[in-house]
């Protein structure tokens, strides 16, 4: 910090250390929340109230009906079975990265995270034209297994891969907080490392899978773009879509509006049901960790068992994450070069970048007070609710987000026009969450009398949470900021549903994919990987030098 | 009949060595203490025997079998931990039970098992309660009898009561001993504090710097230390410098730096040496005649006020005398000082200096 700043600092420091300022700026904060995040996200709800009729018509209409009903059964169905998928493949793979000290560890933490640079729209291609069987102007390299002709099939293959890393990485942050003793102890007392982890590390572990069932299942839910271009990329998706697909695919015609109010409503009940649904199962139900079978976990804790499951979940990374989410590059390699158009693509990409860096820097400033209040607010009832709506924008499919979003802001005089600030605000609502989450899940785990001991040393509110708090939250912090910012550069489905032409990045993709300009989309895939890639790391790095 | 040996047992983390090369047995139903100042290696050779941590070089052998590769929980043992462990998520019956659970146990004899333990204990009343409902004293004699629960005939404990309140601390620790003695138990327990050490060993184990300096019983180690580090660590004790005079039978005559002198009970070394008188407070007394000192501080103890004197020789001397007798010294006031030279020990003086013999790491 500048030493120059310094005195006036104290006064200015004083002056928002009064309770006044304090309570309000706790108000702001909430009110910022419940009026800029959750009520625009269910807005679409009060469709219901002021147009049911023509949503009666939609559903009077069985031919309409069949089809949002598949389309919807079919996004539910595919979040469900990516989610099992991603728990049983994440959770050896978290205990891989926290228990286990290996040479170039750091290279397959970094691996992990790597799907996540890549967006959504440059995954649905990269993954299709690796998984699926796809027509001949596509000209996907011969040595790819293209053997995937089910389009549910092929859309859960790429669901698991941007869904993944969120798992782990969920799973990860919570069985850092749990300390080792405890399996150790376990272990003294006759335990197998497998029936120490399942008795006594899995039960502490339930805030963790929480979490992580949660980011999977709305990941998957939501996901837009990718989707669509898998499906526009493969030889035969039939006439296949998903509840978000169908949104992306009406919304550019003004007709089909109560339509898409209805799928999106459906879509919104159904996930905020499911959410609660989860909160209680996973609290209530006790975990089956009661029964032991000594002989069987023995032999499933030693030797050649831990040897294959690490192997395994390492080998599924690899084949079902990383190969598909990189494959874009051999196809471009692969083909001969073409001419292309670029100057509407870099000025895209400069607007999605602006939109990204904007809606992460009001994430942190509205989100990580938010996350303090929610992580140490636990004896008062509304910050508990808080605490539930907060999931909201996250569990409700960012398609159907859009839409209601574009709605509400659609009826406020003067913003409706302007779409840099629809499409920041509809980022804002979806990935407001994950910094929360982040944080949240963080600072629960600090025990508040490091803070408490800094306020009786003299620290303000403020200085407390800056000196001794951020150091230790930081890097929660900043795998927020990293999902937030990623999400909002990758994504299609919100983006498209408030304004139906933007000229984001992911938004071009999908155009040249449906326009079959496959070789320019290819490119302009890897250049946004690349760029991503190198932002993350740019901010990895400042953030790094930043503690020492 | 569990009996633990190590051999050469070492430990390095690059070029740190934490344990360097400790060979010790401990015998069937002994009570061992390892005691050492902190980051002496003594929980890292705690945490060897148990398996926790594998050893860079040298073996551990449980009842004569070689223990490499064996898992630490197939190695038949109870482990305390210093920060308890006990499991949050788990009241406390099942945290007892864990142990007669996870090796296949019915039911039932889970249930007796826990009543028996926790009744052994005196916890019998707080069988359903969780962990942090309890209170550090508490939790870990639940923990203890958690570890008892195994049915292991060998008990190890890393820093059991360190985390526990003062007077708790030395209430457990009674406890402790007599159970493992009615229970018959080989025990290994590791602390920092020679008091502790003092009262529930039947044998000190004495670390500093990674390597053992020296054990015995602790009547061996507190009267008749083979070393000056275990003389200074154990109970407190002046060293007093000199160089040996004259030598006869069962008595020495030492030249201390100011030319007075001092007699002590036998010592072995050559006239001429330079030698360290050790003699602990409660031998030194004030007299007509002696070494002449000057109080330099008086403490009030409670049961005895501890006076600080230093000699016309330059050498530190602490001693005690009654509370009733505190009021005749004051600082700066000149006194005489003999030293029962029965309790006295002689060193050859460290050639590193008497600091940095006794220094604690």
């Amino acid at each position: 910090m500048d030493r120059l700043a310094e005195a006036p600092k104290s006064t200015f420091l004083e002056k928002i250390s009064t309770r006044h300022f304090r309570s309000g700026w706790k108000a702001f904060i909430i009110i910022f929340f419940l009026l800029f995040v959750i009520l625009p996200t269910v807005w679409v709800l009060s469709y219901i109230f002021t147009d049911w009729s023509s949503i009666e018509t939609v559903m009077g209409d069985p031919d309409l009906m069949s089809t949002i009903y598949d389309a919807i059964l079919a996004s539910f169905e595919i979040a469900a079975i990516v989610t099992v998928i991603d728990i049983i493949v994440g959770l050896p793979m978290a205990w891989i990265l926290v228990r286990k000290e290996f040479r170039g560890k750091r290279y397959l933490d970094t691996l992990i995270d790597m799907p996540l640079a890549v967006p959504t729209a440059a995954l649905g291609f990269s993954c299709a034209i690796f998984w699926a069987a796809t027509s001949s102007n596509v000209n996907a390299p011969g040595f790819a297994p293209g053997f995937v002709d089910s389009a549910f099939l092929l859309i859960v293959l790429l669901h698991v891969v941007f869904s993944y890393p969120y798992m782990v990485r969920s799973l990860a942050a919570i069985l850092e907080q749990i300390d080792v003793t405890y399996e150790t102890a376990g272990r003294a007392l006759g335990a197998t490392k497998l029936t120490a982890a399942r008795t006594i590390t899995l039960p502490l572990f339930r805030a963790g899978l929480v979490t992580g069932i949660i980011l999977c299942m709305a990941r998957s839910l939501s996901e837009t773009g990718g989707t669509m271009i898998a499906l526009a990329t493969m030889a035969n998706s039939g006439n296949f879509e998903t509840g978000p697909t169908l949104i992306g695919a009406w919304k550019s015609n003004p007709d089909l509006i109560p339509q898409l109010a209805f799928v999106s409503i459906l879509l919104i009940v159904i996930s905020l049901i499911l959410l609660i649904i989860l909160k209680i199962a996973v609290m209530k139900i006790k975990l089956p960790a009661g029964k032991v079978w000594p002989k069987y976990e023995r032999i499933l804790s030693r030797g050649w068992a831990p040897f294959l499951k690490d192997s395994t979940s390492s080998a599924f990374l690899f084949i079902f994450v990383l190969i598909p989410s990189f494959f874009i590059f051999t196809y471009v390699v692969v083909l001969p070069y073409q001419s292309a158009e670029w100057g509407l693509f870099w000025d895209s990409l400069f607007y999605s970048f602006i939109i990204a860096g904007v809606v992460t820097v009001l994430d942190i400033i509205m989100g990580v007070p938010m996350a303090l209040y929610v992580a140490r607010g636990h004896g008062s009832k509304i910050i508990q609710s808080l605490d539930v709506l907060v999931n909201v924008p996250l569990i409700v499919p960012t398609a159907a987000l859009g839409f209601s979003l574009g709605m509400f802001w659609g009826d406020v005089p003067g913003i409706g026009s302007f779409d840099f600030i629809l499409i920041v605000m509809a980022h804002v609502a979806f990935t407001y969450p994950l910094v929360v989450r982040n944080v949240a899940g963080a600072v629960e785990e600090i025990d508040p009398s490091y803070e408490e001991t800094a306020r009786t040393l003299g620290a303000k509110p403020l200085q407390a949470f800056r000196r001794v708090l951020y150091p230790m939250i930081k890097t929660s912090i900043l795998a927020g900021a990293i999902m937030a910012f990623t999400r909002s550069l990758g994504e299609t489905g919100a983006t498209l549903a408030v304004v139906a032409n933007a000229n984001t990045a992911p938004v071009y993709i999908v155009d040249l994919i449906n326009t079959e300009q496959f070789y320019t989309a290819g490119l302009a895939c890897i250049v946004l990987i690349i760029v991503s890639y190198v932002f993350m790391v740019l901010l990895r790095y400042i953030t790094k030098r930043r503690v020492a | 009949m569990p009996e633990i040996t190590v051999r050469g047992l070492t430990k390095r983390y690059g070029k740190v060595i934490a344990v360097d090369d400790a060979t010790l047995t401990i015998k069937d139903k002994e009570y061992v203490t390892i005691l050492g100042p902190s980051g002496c290696g003594k929980t890292t050779l705690i945490r060897m025997m148990a398996g926790i941590i594998e050893p860079t070089e040298g073996k551990v052998f449980i009842d004569g079998k070689d223990m490499k590769g064996v898992p630490i929980e197939e190695r038949d043992l109870g482990y305390v931990f210093q920060n308890i462990a006990l499991f949050p998520n788990m009241n406390v019956g099942e945290n007892v039970s864990y142990s007669p659970r996870v090796k296949g146990k019915s039911p039932e004899e889970q249930g007796t098992t826990s009543h028996k333990y926790l009744e052994l204990v005196k916890l019998l009343d707080k069988m359903g309660m969780f962990p942090g409902e309890l209170c550090g004293g508490e939790q870990q004699k639940v923990s203890l009898a958690r570890a008892l629960a195994t049915g292991s005939k060998l008990l190890l404990l890393d820093e059991p009561l360190s985390a526990l309140d003062a007077r708790v601390r030395v209430d457990l620790r009674y406890d402790l001993r007599r159970l493992v003695k009615a229970l018959g138990i080989t025990t290994v327990h590791v602390t920092h504090d020679q008091e502790e050490a003092m009262s529930v060993s039947d044998r000190i184990v004495l670390m500093r710097a990674g390597a053992i300096v020296e054990m015995g019983t602790p009547e061996q180690l507190y009267t008749k230390p083979e070393n000056i580090f275990t003389m200074n660590f154990i109970g407190e004790t002046n060293l007093i410098e000199g160089w040996v005079r004259e030598r006869s039978v069962g008595l020495c005559k030492i030249e201390l730096r100011d030319g007075s002198e001092l007699e002590v009970h036998s010592c072995p070394y050559d006239t001429g040496t330079a030698v360290v008188v050790s003699v602990r407070p409660e031998f030194v007394y004030p007299f007509t005649s002696g070494l002449r000192s000057k109080i330099v501080s008086t403490t009030y103890m409670g049961t005895y006020w501890r006076m600080t004197a230093e000699s016309a020789s330059e050498d530190e001397i602490d001693f005690d005398v009654p509370v009733s007798d505190g009021h005749l010294y004051k600082i700066g006031q000149e006194v005489y000082l003999m030293i029962n030279n029965k309790a006295t020990v002689v060193f050859p003086r460290p050639h590193e200096g008497i600091a940095e013999a006794v220094k604690l790491e």
